[in-house]
């Protein structure tokens, strides 16, 4: 009992030491030489989901030892839910503990929403780190999901929203909504989606909205406003019209993407569909998707894709090796090596157009697998991804106007 | 006949989805029209995460001291709600029972904030505290039941032939309770073991349990690799009875040696 107690009144202590030194780091007056001196022998806690192997095994078989030669900084990944994470700071926040445990975060859109408004976020960095500056158009990332990034987080990767499709059963795949909409009746019971409350449902659902409600361009950019009944009218008709045809006759649908991967696995229904181009790669190799599976976009309305960002926590102990951190994940041989199928296979943010020549060549000449859609017809489809509030209002009026009747 | 039956739904219900469990950790997923074919890769899984040992033992060490902990609060607090008869008798057990209708995000929250002034978050031993919300409960309404079973004028019989309180708990309660205290040590260890947003939010990610790097793999369509994880994790639970049936031997036998001599 004694022991106990020593014990506690030590952890009390060490909690109230920890508290009481910590560093605010002014970075106007820092060079990028001052940041990675500081970094260097430190250790950078990455706390990221961690139910991918591929991804996994990109941080702990690539960029670890990497990072540790580059700048003599010590990852450890963290496997956690980013709703967790978010969760753990704002709490954190709220205790006034500015001696943190998390270095950096992997997140974006609602999650990036939730911890900017919640003052939870470090910076801004982004104009500090050598590689931003160098390889990234600061345009392209200003928004994430409609939230004003203003240098909180750095781009980290891009993903697309992709289809796929077991080419044994189908011949060829529909290239617009209307012929997704023909292929569906002619073949009931072999198409459905996941349920708006779903993450890819939801992104299915985004698309039918940008196809047959409204046009990309007028929301890019542009706050979050409800639909007019007019508008979205057309999008439910849509919906509702395909449905008979669903698998189970739409009566229900897929509770997440892991159901539908599953129906689709196991034969059940011909397509299926997600975000990340490449992500059909390793479910292919490991016999979970059968061999005969391949890709298509939808060239209308077109393919959203999203960025997702790296970010720091406003109470991080390492903060410049956080930095250095971010430094070496967008720089151009780490970006190379997670395109990589063999590891994680996701595309790069960084912009072509400021690599070298053999740099460049480097990215082109890499063979990305055969279930992943070619680099131009990806370009040619690509959409920006509309405001975080789009995905709440279709989650509560798809309930009404799709799932209710 | 009833034996038969036993045996029978043994099989059935226990047995069969056992090894079918341990055969998908071995195939590829299984798909109408083709045949699987057998591959490590869910085993591989399991162990590329360098930490899934140091995991295993660190989930292992906190079900054991929550189980712990549960029979020390758990046999007092059971013996004088089934045994004594006070004021606000069942508004108490209700009481008792009320953490496990909390939604645990809930729970987790205002824990954490209190934890954190501590000085116990991200510590195992916050973490251990933590999972005692989730357990406790159960524990005071399996060995209360156990209590329930051994009848008041036993206890008295002992106290009148001058058993002190430890002697009586020793040599009456504790064999009569053994049962209650299997399923108690059962319960916690099994509920500790697999929490994962209690474990999350008090950790922090410097308490990594085997649910921690184990529950973000559920969220695929990839049954080897589920499998695989289901299995090691089942390890768990058996090594933390199998710990415990082994102390409880060495404290009986210690104990009637003792009673021996006496």
């Amino acid at each position: 009992m004694k022991k106990t107690t020593i014990l506690l009144t030590g952890l009390l202590l060490a909690g109230c030491s920890a508290q009481s030194d910590t560093e605010e780091i002014d970075l106007s007056s820092q060079s990028w030489e001052d940041i990675t001196e500081t970094a260097a022998g430190e250790t950078v806690r990455l706390y990221m989901w961690g139910g991918d192997t591929g991804i996994n095994s990109y941080i702990d078989e690539y960029a670890i030892p990497a990072l540790q030669e580059e700048y003599d900084v010590t990852l450890e990944r963290i496997p956690l839910n980013t709703n967790e994470i978010i969760q753990k700071l704002e709490t954190e926040k709220r205790a006034d503990q500015d001696e943190g445990t998390i270095d950096l975060i992997w997140m974006n859109g609602e999650n990036f929403k939730r911890a900017k408004e919640g003052d939870l976020l470090f910076g801004p960095f982004v104009e500090e780190i050598p590689s931003y500056q160098d390889y990234y158009q600061a345009e392209d990332y200003e928004y994430d999901f409609g939230t004003a990034t203003e240098g909180y987080e750095a781009p980290w990767g891009k993903v697309q929203f992709v289809f796929q499709y077991d080419s044994a059963v189908v011949d060829t795949p529909p290239s617009t909504l209307d012929e997704l909409a023909d292929w569906v009746a002619e073949n009931p019971g072999r198409f459905t989606y996941p349920e708006a409350s779903d993450f890819t449902g939801n992104a299915f659902i985004r698309h039918v909205m940008l196809g047959k409600a409204v046009e990309a361009e007028e929301l890019l950019g542009e706050p979050y406003e409800p639909l007019e009944e007019e508008q979205s009218a057309a999008m439910w008709d849509f919906l509702n019209q395909l449905e008979p045809d669903l698998w189970r006759g739409g009566e229900t649908y897929p509770a997440s993407l892991e159901e539908l991967d599953r129906l689709y696995s196991q034969g059940e229904v011909w397509m299926t569909m997600g975000y990340n181009e490449a992500r059909a790669e390793s479910l292919v190799r490991d016999g979970i998707f059968p061999e005969t599976t391949e890709s298509f976009v939808l060239e209308d309305p077109g393919s959203i894709g999203n960025t997702h960002f790296l970010s720091i926590p406003y109470n991080s102990p390492n903060k410049e090796a956080a930095m250095a951190a971010i430094d070496f994940f967008l720089s151009p041989d780490a970006q190379l090596e997670k395109l990589k199928p063999d590891y994680w296979g996701e595309s790069t943010p960084l912009d072509p157009a400021s690599l070298s020549e053999e740099q460049r060549a480097a990215f082109d000449e890499l063979d990305r697998g055969q279930t992943v859609p070619d680099a131009e017809k990806l370009a040619d489809t690509y959409i920006s991804e509309v405001d975080a509030d789009y995905v709440e209002w279709i989650e509560s009026e798809w309930r009404n106007e799709v799932a209710a009747d | 006949m009833k034996k038969n039956i036993f045996y029978i739904s043994c099989v059935i219900f226990f047995l069969i989805p056992v090894l079918l469990l341990m055969l998908k950790s071995l195939t590829t997923p299984w798909r109408s029209g083709a045949l699987p074919d057998w591959t490590l890769r869910g085993w591989e899984t399991v162990f590329q995460d360098s930490r899934v040992i140091e995991s295993m033992i660190i989930t292992l060490g906190i079900a054991l001291a929550v189980a712990l902990i549960n029979l020390i609060v758990g046999i007092p607090v059971a013996k004088a709600l089934s045994h004594r008869s006070f004021k606000l008798k069942n508004t108490i057990e209700v009481l008792l029972l009320l953490p496990l209708f909390l939604p645990v995000m809930a729970a987790a929250m205002g824990l954490h904030i209190t934890m954190i002034r501590l000085g116990l978050a991200n510590t195992w031993i916050g973490v251990t505290v933590v999972h005692l919300v989730p357990t406790i409960p159960y524990a005071i309404k399996v060995l209360k039941a156990g209590y329930d079973r051994i009848p008041q004028d036993m206890l008295n019989q002992g106290r009148m032939l001058k058993a002190g309180v430890w002697h009586a708990f020793r040599t009456i309660e504790l064999p009569l309770l053994i049962p209650s205290i299997r399923s108690a040590i059962f319960l916690a260890v099994t509920i500790s073991a697999g929490q994962y947003v209690l474990t999350a939010i008090i950790g922090g990610g410097s308490v990594i349990t085997m649910p921690i790097i184990y529950y973000p793999f559920l969220q695929s369509a990839d049954d080897t690799v589920m499998s695989a994880f289901s299995v090691a994790f089942v390890l768990i639970p058996a090594a933390a009875i199998l710990i415990a049936e082994a102390a409880a031997m060495a404290l009986a036998g210690r104990l009637f040696i003792k009673r021996r001599s006496i």
